[in-house]
């Protein structure tokens, strides 16, 4: 039999507003309850609102952090966008080549761009009397490499390439540490050309750099493109391009453009440049799950215990209940009742306290400099912190901590359900 | 003859049967009509609590039968007997009978809602209860601003409201000083005398034993003596 549509919603109202009238007096309890012991219920407001926050400001680390580290790696290491002969990723060997000017021509017209870069690089060698250390050869042309990475504010030692001089090389920190180099010192790089000869040249430390990313600066050092070039028989070709745009929204467009402009050589985002970063967010967003179900687990004890003091407490008054006629569904309802009362005015305010702190510091940073600065650079992130709440997030750990609140109320409620009438009134 | 309400049939109750067995009642037959004022007396111990609990569905007894407007509880689940207890049995308490966080109009009412009486029925009955006991001015006064003896009064408005075949109430002058518990007695005496309400209170209290058309005397679980008399109330 088909029922009217209007007829069918108006039969629901009906029902709804029943079960609202009969348990109108339920609320009432429950929300009076409230007020029978205010430290009590003060504390559950409290907890709510500091789990609310406490999940808030974790997530708002980690989405700080990953952010800090996208940053870098974009505008420190890889740049938006990679331009490589296709067998380049599989051997950075540097057979893998194309051709300079003819890139330029195409890179000159991506749409959003800021600069570029054209690399040549090799694996080498690179030795002084001490000994030796497996490097990456970056053949850069300074003032390109300085306007998409600022390669020249990272120096720490020395200086960028003097225009002057010829044959210099810029080293990392960690391996110039390592191998006691300094400023003026003289090593040999190590590689092979394009004919596979066993070739190398002497270079002279002009300075040492630093970034954030420890382990990259181990590996990889800097010489000009046209001395490299020369070294391996390729002046004119480079093996990598970078591509730096003005906003990061610009990614999809100038891929786009790339791809349709290079069809034989592999363009490639940030993302599958540097996949470790994409990683990191990952294991950024488990961990901090871990903290936040560690908080809400602290949460849900401390409702667990409160709730459970209020319903013994009233052991007495549960027992009268039961006897006058109050089903067991109905006191269920209303101890549930009560902790969603509590959790429907604790929310707001965590969430407004999440708001204000994550505006401050979002400002503000916060430094780690003093306690864990290696630590953060040992992992490639600086040592400010912006934390960064997204809005979504808000609402995700809203939903959880009421529903965590919610699902701890269960307990104390089942144990009011347990009493026995005749025992309980005999309290 | 008058109608039957209560029919209780060879009833026992033994606490704690696999460790230190009380046996709190043994083998108790009664039977209570309609308008009784009967109160249950006997020592501390004697098992006038137990007996209520049973007979208002509270307690299961370890044997025999409850048997109230011809359902017998004793077979009815949990969340069945509470149902069965709103429309057909009243309580009070010996104290704290009230939610404290529902004023004395609240508390009355309560009941009436949750057997899913109208608005307008439960105003008019709220009104006419709170009169009968003497507190239409205390409607909108939470327990706590009650004397004990104001409290009873609104509990056994509320016990009432749901309109029940009966009044169990427990030692309700217990907590009270002899005049507000006379107060009460006269008050149950007349719902008695002009509504007809039957009543089943236990007590220790000579005074109130003098009130009661009936005395059931227990001793040891069981019933010691049966009396009535021939005049009520008064
Ligand atoms: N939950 C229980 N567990 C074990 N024994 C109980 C329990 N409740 C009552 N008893 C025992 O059962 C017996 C009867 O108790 P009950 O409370 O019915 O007596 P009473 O006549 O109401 O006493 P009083 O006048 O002191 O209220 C007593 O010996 C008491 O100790
Ligand atoms: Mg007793």
């Amino acid at each position: 039999m088909r029922r009217p549509h209007t007829e069918f919603v108006n039969l629901n109202v009906f029902a709804c507003l029943q079960i609202i009238n009969s348990n109108h007096m339920l609320i009432l309890i429950a929300w009076r309850n409230l007020w029978r012991h205010r430290t009590r219920s003060l504390v559950i407001i409290a907890s709510v609102a500091l789990g609310i926050w406490a999940g808030a400001f974790i997530v708002s680390l980690y989405y700080g952090m990953g952010n800090e580290r996208v940053r870098i790696a974009i505008e420190q290491e890889v740049s938006h966008l990679q331009v490589h002969h296709p067998g380049f990723q599989d051997d950075h060997d540097v057979a893998f080549h194309f051709n300079r000017d003819s890139l330029a021509a195409v890179l000159r017209k991506v749409p959003g761009l800021r600069a570029f870069s054209q690399r040549l690089t090799a694996m080498g060698m690179l030795a002084n009397a001490a000994g030796s250390n497996g490097v990456q050869i970056n053949g850069i042309d300074p003032a390109a490499e300085s306007d998409t990475r600022g390669l020249h504010g990272f120096v720490v030692a020395g200086a960028y390439f003097d225009a002057g001089r010829r044959h210099q090389i810029l080293v990392g920190k960690k391996l110039a540490d390592k191998m006691k180099l300094a400023p003026g010192a003289k090593v040999v790089l190590t590689f092979q050309d394009r004919e596979q000869h066993i070739t190398s040249g002497a270079f002279r430390i002009a300075g040492i750099y630093e970034t954030a990313n420890a382990p990259l600066d181990e590996r990889n050092v800097y010489v000009r493109r046209d001395e490299l070039g020369d070294l391996l028989g390729l002046p004119e070709q480079a093996t990598e391009a970078a591509v730096l745009l003005h906003d990061d929204a610009q990614v999809p467009e100038a891929f786009a453009f790339l791809r349709s402009k290079l069809p034989e050589l592999l363009v490639e985002d940030w993302q599958s440049v540097s996949p470790e970063t994409a990683l990191v967010m990952s294991s950024l967003d488990l961990s901090s799950f871990i903290i936040i179900g560690i908080i809400l687990l602290a949460l849900a004890f401390g409702i667990i215990n409160t709730m459970l003091m209020a319903v013994l407490e009233r052991t007495h008054e549960i027992g009268m209940l039961m006897a006058v006629g109050m089903t067991k569904g109905r006191l269920f309802g209303m101890v549930v009742l009560e902790t969603a009362f509590l959790t429907l005015v604790g929310s707001p305010i965590g969430i407004a306290l999440a708001l204000l702190v994550n505006a401050w510091l979002s400002k503000t940073g916060i430094d780690l400099t003093a306690v864990a600065e290696n630590v953060m650079k040992g992992f490639g992130y600086g040592a400010v912190i912006y934390p960064d709440l997204p809005e979504e997030k808000v609402w995700q750990i809203l939903v959880i901590v009421c529903l965590t609140a919610l699902l701890a109320s269960v307990f104390p409620a089942w144990k009011a359900l347990r009493m026995k009438p005749a025992e309980a009134i005999r309290r | 003859m008058k109608k039957t309400v209560i029919d209780i049939h060879n009833v026992s109750k033994v606490y704690n049967p696999d460790t230190i067995p009380v046996h709190a009642v043994n083998n108790v037959h009664l039977h209570f009509e309609q308008g009784e004022f009967t109160a249950l007396v006997g020592p501390s111990g004697s098992g006038k609590t137990t007996l209520l609990n049973i007979i208002g569905g509270l307690d299961a007894p370890t044997q025999g039968s409850v048997i109230i407007n011809g359902t017998d509880i004793t077979h009815l689940s949990a969340n069945a007997l509470i149902r069965f207890r709103l429309h057909h049995i009243g309580f009070v308490f010996q104290s704290y009978n009230l939610v404290p966080v529902l004023t004395a109009r609240e508390n009355v009412e309560f009941i009436m809602l949750l057997q899913g009486v109208s608005k307008a029925g439960r105003e008019r009955r709220v009104r006419e209860l709170m009169a009968a006991v003497g507190l239409s001015d205390k409607m909108d006064v939470r327990p706590a601003q009650l004397s004990g003896g104001q409290q009873q009064r609104v509990a056994v408005a509320r016990a009432l409201a749901s309109k029940p075949q009966f009044i169990l109430a427990d030692e309700p002058t217990a907590n009270l000083d002899s005049h507000s518990a006379a107060n009460l007695l006269d008050m149950m005496a007349q719902l008695n005398r002009d509504e007809g309400m039957t009543f089943i209170f236990s007590t220790h209290d000579a005074r109130v034993i003098e009130r009661a058309g009936r005395v059931i005397t227990l001793v040891d679980g069981s019933i010691a003596s049966d009396t009535a008399r021939v005049e009520t109330g008064v």
